[in-house]
């Protein structure tokens, strides 16, 4: 029953390529299996695990790349800021965190954690303070450390006070959000310009590498052997761009499809492999790219790009003159609003398709797991159940999302194709100088 | 929320990142892939179009060689067929000069046995008549050996000259 309600929503979903079914459905899941930990987690506030931050870590971005099967070892990765003057300063992530073991006194056992901590960066003759900040603003983001003029400092410490004794604990442990009390001082936040080569942004790299090598792969394949037809991997890849090049986007674009094709074949290969190398769940993959918003985001806006500055001017007549009613677009320009809101919403449905989709995939799939850990807490048969059954699900769900990357990466192409297709449209058989005579002569007749 | 809030530094990367693949892939890896698919399509093609030409052209030439085939037979037919009645027909004359042939010589060979015979009769009745005349002289010298025959004779003779 499960499964055919969780297979029957995919697959609805994908097929009619709306989100809005598929976005209520995931939410709809993760409040379901929050519930029972929210209580879990109050009565038993040690153990418990806070099922939303580890969703959220795994779905996010993080300064270094977890070590398989370790969750305090992180592989260290440049952070690379830019202060509040205007330097620029780069940094082991390892230098962020720091190791903390502590020993539980009544089980005996150890736990560790990563405990933020100011990473001092002498640059000349100052010294720039840099932290992972605790805020809600910046949360789990390098910050810069500034401090605090004294008379601030003063009431933020007797901010501190009041809240310390209104919750009865020590006044060093009260965090006042938006700054950061470090060795016994204030300091502000600020957020500096941030390129550091991330886990995301490595893993961007890796894909792009694995892009390249697999299409140099074919080349050389070409250069070796000629007209031979590839073999084995590189006739797989050969298949899968003759699909896209004849399928999608020759049959769309016609003569114009060689000079879109690279955009169109670079941001499928991209895609797809970003997507199938996120569901691998240790180092070089495990990175959630396209569920990250900004990565589709950069997408989106390089199709609204490639859609909007070459286009014909039967596109932009369209647009600014459409072939309707007068009434319509006289007076007041309701057409013409439609229209510009849709060159604007056609590649925002482009990015939150995505994004929405293979995101929804990773959360299911780590909500999957976590349901193991939620059940555990009511003793071991349960826990024991709750394996099997969500082992089970969680490999239907990542077969389930290996098509789906196809899917999305071919979606997402063949979406694009068709924008460009429509900004490319010449009107109807005639060629451009043709068409430009009649608009000019008769504007409301040229289709 | 954090994920609904795209990153700088992300955006920033996939920016370079996407550019740069883009850049690498359309000057090395499409034009070349594309050129070759549809080069080998067209080879493919052209290939087909070949063959089929090539079995077109191989039917023709079957049938031909058919057609070829069966008009040498109707000609070996033909000519057997000649050299069937040139046959009996060289026979029938060798056979009639054969017949004629030996018509000639056995006429000749009769001819020739005739005259023999002729010739043999002739130089026998010579012979005959020359020992009939021996024989009949031989008798008469016997028989005329007593003049008192002789006498008779004479006389008997004598009365047939008489009588005539």
């Amino acid at each position: 029953m499960w499964i055919i309600m969780l297979f029957l929503c995919a697959f609805i979903n994908r097929v009619t390529m709306n989100n809005s079914i598929r976005n209520i459905f995931f939410l709809l899941l993760t409040v379901m299996f929050c519930a029972p930990v929210a209580s879990a987690s109050g009565s038993d506030d040690k153990e418990g695990l806070d099922v939303k931050e580890i969703i959220f870590e795994h779905l996010g971005d993080g300064y270094g790349w977890e070590v398989p099967f370790f969750h305090e070892y992180r592989i260290p990765l440049p952070v690379i800021v830019r202060a509040q003057d205007g330097s620029w300063h780069c940094f082991s992530s390892a230098r962020l965190t720091e190791l903390i073991e502590t020993e539980d006194v009544a089980t005996g056992k150890k736990h560790h954690t990563l405990k933020p901590v100011p990473v001092k960066v002498d640059s000349g003759d100052k010294t720039y303070t840099f932290m992972l900040s605790g805020s809600e603003a910046h949360k789990n983001k390098v910050v810069e450390l500034m401090p605090v003029p004294t008379d601030m400092e003063d009431r933020l410490i007797l901010k501190a006070d009041s809240v310390a004794v209104a919750d009865n604990v020590q006044p060093d442990t009260v965090r006042l959000d938006g700054y950061e009390y470090v060795d016994g001082k204030y300091y502000t936040e600020y957020k500096p310009w941030d390129i550091s080569i991330s886990k995301n942004v490595l893993a961007l790299l890796l894909a792009a590498i694995v892009v390249t090598a697999m299409m140099m792969s074919v080349v050389r394949w070409y250069r070796r052997h000629g007209m031979k037809a590839p073999r084995k991997g590189t006739a797989f890849l050969e298949l899968i761009v003759e699909f896209v090049y004849n399928g999608v986007i020759k049959s769309t674009l016609g003569k114009k499809a060689p000079k879109y094709a690279p955009y169109l074949l670079t941001a499928f290969f991209f895609i797809l492999t970003m997507n199938l190398l996120g569901l691998i769940v240790i180092f070089p993959g495990g990175a959630n790219l396209t569920g990250n918003i900004a990565i589709t985001l950069v997408l989106a806006l390089l199709t609204f790009i490639m859609t909007n500055v070459k286009a014909t001017k039967h596109y932009w007549k369209e647009i600014l003159w459409p072939d309707v009613p007068i009434w319509l677009k006289c007076p007041l320009p309701i057409m013409q609003f439609i229209e510009i809101f849709g060159i604007f919403t056609k590649p925002a449905a482009l990015c939150v398709r995505l994004f929405a989709n293979m995101m929804g995939g990773h959360m299911i799939v780590i909500t999957l797991i976590l349901l193991i850990f939620i059940f555990g807490a009511f003793g071991a048969a349960a826990a024991g159940g709750v394996t099997v059954i969500s082992i089970i699900f969680t490999i239907f769900m990542l077969a389930l999302d290996v098509l789906v990357s196809f899917i999305q990466a071919y979606v997402f192409t063949m979406l694009s194709t068709i924008f460009i297709g429509l900004a490319q449209e010449e009107g109807h058989g005639h060629d451009e100088e043709h068409v430009e005579a009649q608009v000019s002569v008769t504007p409301a007749k040229t289709k | 929320m954090e994920l609904f809030t795209p990153d700088f530094g992300l955006i920033f990367w996939m920016f370079v990142a996407f550019l740069l693949l883009f850049l690498a892939l359309r000057k090395w890896a499409w034009p070349v892939i594309i050129k070759s698919m549809e080069d080998r399509a067209d080879l493919i093609d052209k290939g087909v179009e070949y063959a089929q030409n090539a079995k077109e052209q191989l039917e023709g030439a079957r049938e031909e060689a058919r057609k070829y085939i069966a008009e040498a037979q109707k000609q070996q037919a033909e000519i057997l067929r000649d050299a069937a009645k040139i046959k009996t027909q060289i026979i029938e004359e060798a056979r009639n000069d054969a017949a004629r042939e030996a018509q000639k010589v056995m006429d000749a060979a009769k001819l020739s046995i005739e005259q023999s015979r002729k010739e043999a009769e002739l130089q026998f009745r010579n012979e005959v008549s020359k020992f009939s005349l021996e024989i009949a002289g031989k008798m008469m010298r016997k028989q005329m050996s007593s003049d008192k025959a002789q006498t008779e004779l004479v006389d008997k003779l004598l009365d047939e000259i008489e009588k005539n």
